[in-house]
């Protein structure tokens, strides 16, 4: 091996592989174009269930002391958007490597595996985008600009947030595929994120919705900074005084998950065996 | 017979096959679990804001949440290999299940069974006992439960078919289109008659999934008889049946193998 490739690459080395990377993951799923257009359709049909209970709540009149309806079908649009943006391949990806034994090449990679790993989760999120934003559309279509954000403030800071939440997202799935060392199979894995990220996220109403003890374990976990936080902001939901400490506590999330997650990944790797071939 | 000792030696060999992941086992039951209490979720934030849903109570929601989950766990149980279609097609091994003496159809159903459908089954049993603590129901319906659960999950696994044949012309290794029955049965945790009229259409007659979980639940609330109750979820599972068996055996006919 040659003294140029042994040696750490520089910052901007790095930055360029990395976008590199996003780029080609991205361009590797157009491939999977219409898998991608159908999981969209069948994830909006799941969603088109929420909105149905939540209009037949509305037109009881049961609901609307809480939130006006306009306001919580305008959340219900962009919590879809973001869910649906930021649904990552970490799992698969990751799961495929293992069973095939490629974490070894990874982990020689000069970019690292956690980078590796990042920089194909954002691609995902921009070859997401391309199929979210016609449905950003339709929702603006028939509800309005109650839909955007209200404010260059809540626009610049739900950006920010929307970054930090793709980050929390990730972090969560790359701890949690960390049980695979020891299960083989992801599957498990992968409906058990699903599942808390549905109960306490905010995917199907604002934490504001909820009632008291599932209100406080949602506060008490990641999943509403996935999805919540990003949607309230963006939306001028959150107060101007909040912003700033729901933004510390994505960021929060995001380093502790990823610091936790590279400590057990480095320590699994110890005892990890790939059979040679 | 040699037939069905035939699928049930598959089967049990499937499921000794699928038991040896013990780790996995237990994750996904507990995943199975984790996944209902999500769905209740909603549930809870919907109920904690009043008392009926589109004029059902809460015990009459929670049975339908009940009949889902063990609609789909029975179907997980024993006819999941469906799921698998996308893969075998692109890998080539559909090739294998042709050639065996059998219907090729409950070969792959039967070939793969997901035993995580347990962590289901014990969910919607909960959620049925606790909504029939709440209201206790007619005796009889603790006799129809069994043959309502069959009928769900028989319908379910018919869409999953009528979804896995379209595998035969539009091949790739993904299984995301199955997601939409499995979406609509999901739909079925709440009061059909909330929706409007074409999304119930689809539920009750076009993929008629409710059928066995919707007439069911209004059995128990006296809005309708047991000959209803009983007769045209048998129906909808029968016709479902028959529809996707005959879509299969044509749609099976635009196999090509991989040639490798």
């Amino acid at each position: 091996m040659s003294a140029a490739l042994r040696a750490p690459p520089t910052f901007t080395q790095a930055l360029r592989g990395f976008v590199s990377l996003a780029d080609k993951t991205a361009r590797a799923r157009v491939a999977y174009r219409a898998a991608i257009l159908v999981s969209l359709c069948t994830s909006a049909l799941g969603y088109v269930v929420f909105f149905l209970v939540w209009r037949e709540l509305y037109a009881s009149g049961t609901a609307s002391a809480l939130m006006p309806q306009a306001d919580l079908f305008s959340y219900l649009v962009v919590a879809f958007v973001l869910n649906f943006a930021l649904s990552l391949q970490v799992e698969g990806r990751f799961g495929q490597r293992l069973r095939q034994g490629l974490i070894a090449a990874d982990l020689l990679r000069p970019l690292g595996f956690l980078s590796f790993q990042l920089a194909q989760a954002l691609g995902d999120l921009a070859m997401n985008l391309v199929f979210a934003v016609p449905v950003y559309a339709v929702g603006f279509f028939f509800l309005g600009p109650g839909v955007l954000p209200p404010s260059a403030t809540a626009l610049s800071c739900g950006v920010v947030s929307v970054g930090l939440a793709l980050l929390v997202n990730f972090a969560i799935s790359y701890l949690l595929v960390q049980v695979s060392f020891v299960t083989q199979t992801l599957y498990g894995v992968y409906f058990a994120r699903a599942a808390l990220h549905q109960a306490f996220s905010g995917v199907a109403a604002p934490l504001a919705m909820f009632p008291g003890a599932l209100a406080t374990w949602a506060h008490a976990m990641p999943f509403r900074h996935v999805i919540e936080t990003p949607a309230r902001i963006l939306l001028g939901q959150a107060r101007h005084s909040e912003i700033p400490g729901l933004l510390f506590g994505q960021a929060a999330w995001a380093l502790g998950l990823l610091a936790l997650s590279s400590a057990i990944f480095n320590a699994v790797l110890k005892r990890h065996q790939i059979q040679g071939g | 017979m040699r037939a069905f000792r035939f699928y049930l030696t598959l089967y049990r060999t499937a499921v000794l096959s699928r038991a040896e992941y013990r780790a996995d086992f237990f994750v996904g039951v507990l995943t199975a679990v984790l996944m209902q209490l999500a769905a209740l979720s909603f549930y809870w934030v919907v109920f904690s804001r009043t008392t009926t849903l589109g004029g059902w109570p809460a015990h009459a929601v929670l049975l339908l949440f009940a009949l889902t989950a063990m609609s789909l766990s029975l179907s997980e149980l024993l006819f999941n290999g469906i799921w698998q279609l996308p893969y075998y097609i692109v890998g080539g091994e559909f090739d294998r299940m042709l050639i065996y003496p059998v219907r090729s159809l409950v070969f792959i159903l039967l070939s793969r069974p997901e035993l995580h459908s347990i962590g289901n089954f014990v969910s919607g049993a909960a959620i049925a006992a606790f909504s029939f603590h709440l209201a206790p129901p007619p005796d009889v319906t603790y006799a129809l439960l069994p043959v309502w659960v069959l009928c769900g999950s028989l319908v379910y696994t018919a869409m999953l078919v009528l979804l896995g044949g379209l595998s035969f012309s539009i091949v790739g290794p993904f299984v995301n289109h199955y997601f939409l029955a499995f979406q609509l049965l999901n739909a079925s945790r709440y009061p059909a008659h909330i929706y409007p009229r074409w999304f119930r259409g689809v539920l009750l007659f076009v993929f008629p999934v409710a059928v066995p979980i919707f007439l069911p639940a209004r059995f128990v609330l006296g809005e309708t008889g047991w000959l209803a109750a009983v007769g045209l979820p048998v129906a909808a599972a029968v016709a479902s049946v028959l529809v996707a068996v005959w879509f299969w055996e044509r749609a099976v006919t635009r196999y090509q193998s991989t040639g490798s």
